[in-house]
């Protein structure tokens, strides 16, 4: 019989996925299923979670040039 | 990364909503519309009554429309002149413009009407008034023949200024220039159209300044529409032709609002959709510069394309002022013979072509 | 331009019954005739005004050109939404009351366009007091929402309808913008207007008041004249209690509750104009006196802002988005940064709502551009915003474990039909769709009709 698995289907790019799969690897409580290389079937209350950890991740990896504040 | 990407965003504005000029140039010839058949058809002031609330519809398609209308009248009713807007509304010290002066109180109860066309049609009334009591000071009706026709190249060319002066005030802060396709003027972003209701001919002299408010008109996109309720005009049809304007001449005068609404109301943004009367034959017989006769065959300068019904005499152009040079026999139908230099050669077969002196 | 269609398009919702009384008034005609209709829509109206006999949809055909089909089918669809036209036998017929009204707004001799006073004001008031009115009014309104300090503070109603309206909310003590309130702010003033309006129409419900008087006397102020004192004599019930409230917006004057005339200030009398010359309130008066609009922004290409103004409110909004480093007499300067777009987009404005505040509010050399706005600022503000999403979500059930080929295509089909599908897998055999509810009865609807089979053949 089919069945019905209710979720939050998060499309990003693949580094993005490759990141929310390194979160997941901890506790492995935020994914429910892989579905393809760009999508992943996350349980719907741990997405405001998963959202920051994502934000966490990137501001650690991501630097960008400061603004300067002379003209 | 393409839906991020806003060089087009800004190429198509909303075309719909910019605000258009009409002009409406009027025939007030006495005599087409006082005879048969016309008189019974379409009397003049059923035909006025209409146009006035051709103009409210137009009026009516947003706030921003404007209109005027010029009477062109015969030769010796004075030239044309403008009826609507009469005169600029009187400033106060800081340059903006007062609010009306106040007018007479209405009676209570009176029935009102939406403020733009009661003042559009007060002051096409009043001006026309004016207008025509002037027309009948000067003329004493002796010689009727001359009357009947119609200048129409001052009220061309007072329409044609009229719509650069108020086009124009735009031009410094809005100068977006439109694609071409939708007719509208190079300069701000007013729409304007001309529409001519002719009842009489062409008046023959008047052949070099039509055709140059014609190609004024054509540079800047502005369509001259054309509706013949009376008579018949080559220049008309080559103005409408060439501007893209809609020509029609109307075989039931007494559907004239129903002519209007339909074929004359959309402006230049709505007609890219609609299918407008087009012409089919138009009749592109030019007037020749030195006695002003319509030809069909004639002779043109080669430096400024000044026509010609005869040889200028000692051979200058009237124009141009250039010394040209005339081989005797200008109809010449050569086979295919070397040319040799100096002389006019002719072109294939049959067609009676027109000798070019050469300088 | 389009943000104020969009506003009017709640009108379209209206029952055909509130149409029909909304036609009886040619002003209200006119008004509706002018904004909510396409240019083509407006055209086909006209030329069937003076027809008597329906016209044949052959007709309409053929009238439009074959390639502008897609804008036919809008106007069509539009005109029959607002209860226009109906079409009966393959003929257009224009609705007669519509019709008889219009007629009656283009030839006059109804009492429809408002009753001016007859008798001279004791207290002339003049266009100047009425532009300063208005602009005072309604500048306390936005700084009231964006929360600057000024003296005047709207009345109680106008707080009531800001709340109600989702443009602010009420936290502790005082309310605080929301999300909404912000792109509201960015908005030009007439669909600001509008916006207020609007919301005061769906509130007027609670109020016992009726929706088709409201509207009525919105439309009636739009075709007003500006300077000219009218009475309210010929104002229902419901009108004269909209005029307090009116008041309070600066749409209307009044110099006492009492007193029996009312003067109409620019906002009203441009209700019913196009909004793309009307920006600020203060700009609009200067767009409407002299015929071309002063914007007062200039971005360059370095992403540096220059903003000739000295209005607070003006200055507040510009500190949303961009951060503010110098402060002139006349002007300010100051810088696009990725923090500062960062710090508006977690406030709530998206970067669309930045991008067409600025060209609403572009100076006129900045104008002389195309496109006005230099495209790499433009690309950069949308990419800062979408630096933020890195990801899309959407909530929905992923059905997996088909048993046969046949099921899963069948059931993929299905949901495809629905509009319900998401993502799929055909080596799997798992698909993503948005709501799972007539899936899960299709698939059960099957598995009894497999059953039947079954039985019926056994």
């Amino acid at each position: 019989m089919p069945r019905a698995i209710p979720g939050v289907m998060v499309e990003c790019d693949a580094s993005i996925k490759a990141i929310i799969v390194k979160i997941d690897s901890e506790r492995h409580d935020y994914i429910l299923e892989d579905l393809d290389e760009t999508t992943v079937l996350i349980k719907e209350s741990k997405l405001a979670d998963l959202k920051e950890a994502l934000e966490r991740e990137l501001q650690d990896t991501q630097t960008f040039p400061e603004d300067e504040d002379s003209d | 990364m393409d839906r991020v990407d806003a060089t087009e965003h800004f190429a198509q504005h909303a075309q719909g909503d910019l605000p258009s000029l009409l002009v409406l140039i009027i025939d007030i010839n006495p005599i087409p519309w006082t005879t048969n058949p016309l008189s019974t058809a379409l009397p003049f002031n059923t035909a006025l009554s209409n146009l006035l609330l051709f103009l409210n519809a137009h009026l009516a398609f947003s706030h921003t429309n404007k209109v005027a209308v010029i009477a062109a009248a015969a030769p010796r009713g004075g030239g044309a002149k403008i009826l609507y807007p009469a005169a600029e509304l009187p400033t106060d010290t800081k340059g903006r413009p007062q609010s009306r002066p106040p007018q007479p109180a209405p009676q209570p109860g009176e029935p009102n009407k939406y403020r733009p066309f009661k003042d559009l049609e007060e002051g096409v009334l009043a001006g026309l008034g004016k207008v025509l009591a002037s027309v009948n000071e000067e003329d004493d009706g002796t010689d009727r023949t001359v009357v009947s026709e119609t200048r129409i190249a001052g009220a061309l060319t007072l329409a044609l200024a009229y719509i650069n002066r108020l086009a124009g005030a735009g031009a410094d802060n809005l100068g977006q220039t439109l694609t071409k396709g939708t007719g509208t003027t190079e300069a701000g972003t007013m729409q304007s159209r001309i529409l001519v209701v002719s009842v009489a001919g062409d008046v023959a002299s008047e052949y070099v300044p039509v055709m140059n408010c014609v190609f004024a008109a054509q540079k800047k996109h502005i369509p001259i529409d054309v509706c013949k309720v009376a008579g018949n005009s080559v220049f008309l049809q080559q103005a409408a032709d060439a501007t893209g304007g809609v020509y029609m001449k109307l075989d039931a005068p007494n559907g004239f609002l129903q002519y209007l609404m339909m074929a004359y109301l959309p402006d230049p943004a709505a007609r890219q959709h609609l299918v407008l009367p087009t012409q089919a034959n138009v009749d592109f017989r030019a007037a020749c510069f030195c006695h002003k006769k319509v030809v069909d065959v004639g002779y043109v300068c080669s430096i400024c394309l000044s026509i010609f019904c005869t040889v200028p005499p000692d051979n200058i152009c009237m124009t141009c002022q250039t010394k040209l040079a005339h081989t005797v026999g200008g109809m010449v139908v050569r086979k295919k013979k070397k040319k040799k230099a100096g002389t006019a050669t002719g072109s294939g077969a049959g067609t009676p072509t027109v000798g070019t002196p050469r300088p | 331009m389009s943000g104020s269609l969009q506003s009017f398009e709640q009108l379209e919702a209206l029952p055909p019954a509130t149409f029909k009384k909304l036609y009886q008034e040619p002003c209200t005609t006119l008004a509706l005739f002018r904004r909510m209709l396409p240019n083509l829509a407006k055209s086909i109206v006209m030329a069937m005004l003076y027809q008597d006999d329906p016209v044949p949809m052959s007709f309409i055909n053929a009238w439009v050109k074959p390639t502008s089909r897609r804008e036919k089918e809008m106007a069509l669809g539009k005109l029959r939404r607002l209860c226009i036209t109906s079409e009966k036998n393959q003929k257009l017929t224009l609705d007669a009351t519509f019709k008889a009204s219009f007629r009656e707004a283009l030839t006059g001799g109804s009492r429809s366009f408002g009753t001016p006073c007859t008798t001279e004001d004791k207290h002339p008031v003049t266009v100047e007091y009425l532009d300063n009115y208005a602009t005072a009014q309604w500048e306390a309104i936005l700084h009231y929402m964006v929360g600057t300090e000024s003296e005047r503070k709207p009345s109680e109603g106008v707080m009531r309808l800001l709340v109600a309206g989702g443009l602010m909310e009420k936290r502790s003590r005082r309310a605080e913008i929301t999300q909404a309130g912000f792109s509201f702010l960015l908005q030009d003033a007439n669909t600001q207007v509008w916006t207020l309006l609007l919301q005061y129409l769906s509130m007027a419900a609670s109020l016992r008041m009726d929706h088709v008087e409201i509207l009525h006397f919105f439309m009636l102020l739009g075709s007003l004249d500006l300077g000219q004192a009218y009475s309210k004599a010929g104002l229902t019930p419901t009108q004269l209690n909209m005029l307090e409230d009116l008041r309070d917006y600066g749409i209307v004057y009044q110099r006492k509750s009492s007193s029996d005339r009312y003067y109409p200030t620019r906002l009203a009398t441009t209700l019913t104009s196009e909004s793309a010359a009307l920006r600020t309130v203060q700009q609009g008066f200067d767009a409407a006196m002299s015929q071309s609009g002063q914007g007062f922004i200039v971005v360059e290409t370095n992403y540096r802002l220059y903003a000739y103004t000295s209005s607070p409110l003006q200055i507040s909004l510009l500190a949303f988005f961009a951060r503010l480093s110098q402060r002139y007499p006349n002007l300010v300067t100051g810088k696009i940064s990725r923090q500062s777009i960062r710090q508006a987009i977690r406030m709530g404005i998206t970067a669309s709502q930045i991008i067409d505040y600025l060209t609403v509010n572009a100076h006129p050399q900045l104008r002389k551009n195309t496109p006005v706005l230099p495209p790499t600022v433009v690309d950069q503000i949308r990419l800062w915003q979408i630096e933020g999403e890195r990801m899309k979500a959407t909530p929905g059930s992923l059905i997996r474990d088909f048993s046969t080929e046949r099921d899963y295509r069948e059931t993929l089909n299905y949901a495809e039909e629905l509009g319900v599908l998401l993502w799929r897998n055909d080596q799997k055999r798992w698909f993503f769709v948005s709501r799972h509810e007539q899936i899960a009865d299709f698939i059960a609807q099957r598995a009894r009709a497999q059953a039947a089979k079954a039985q019926g053949r056994a």
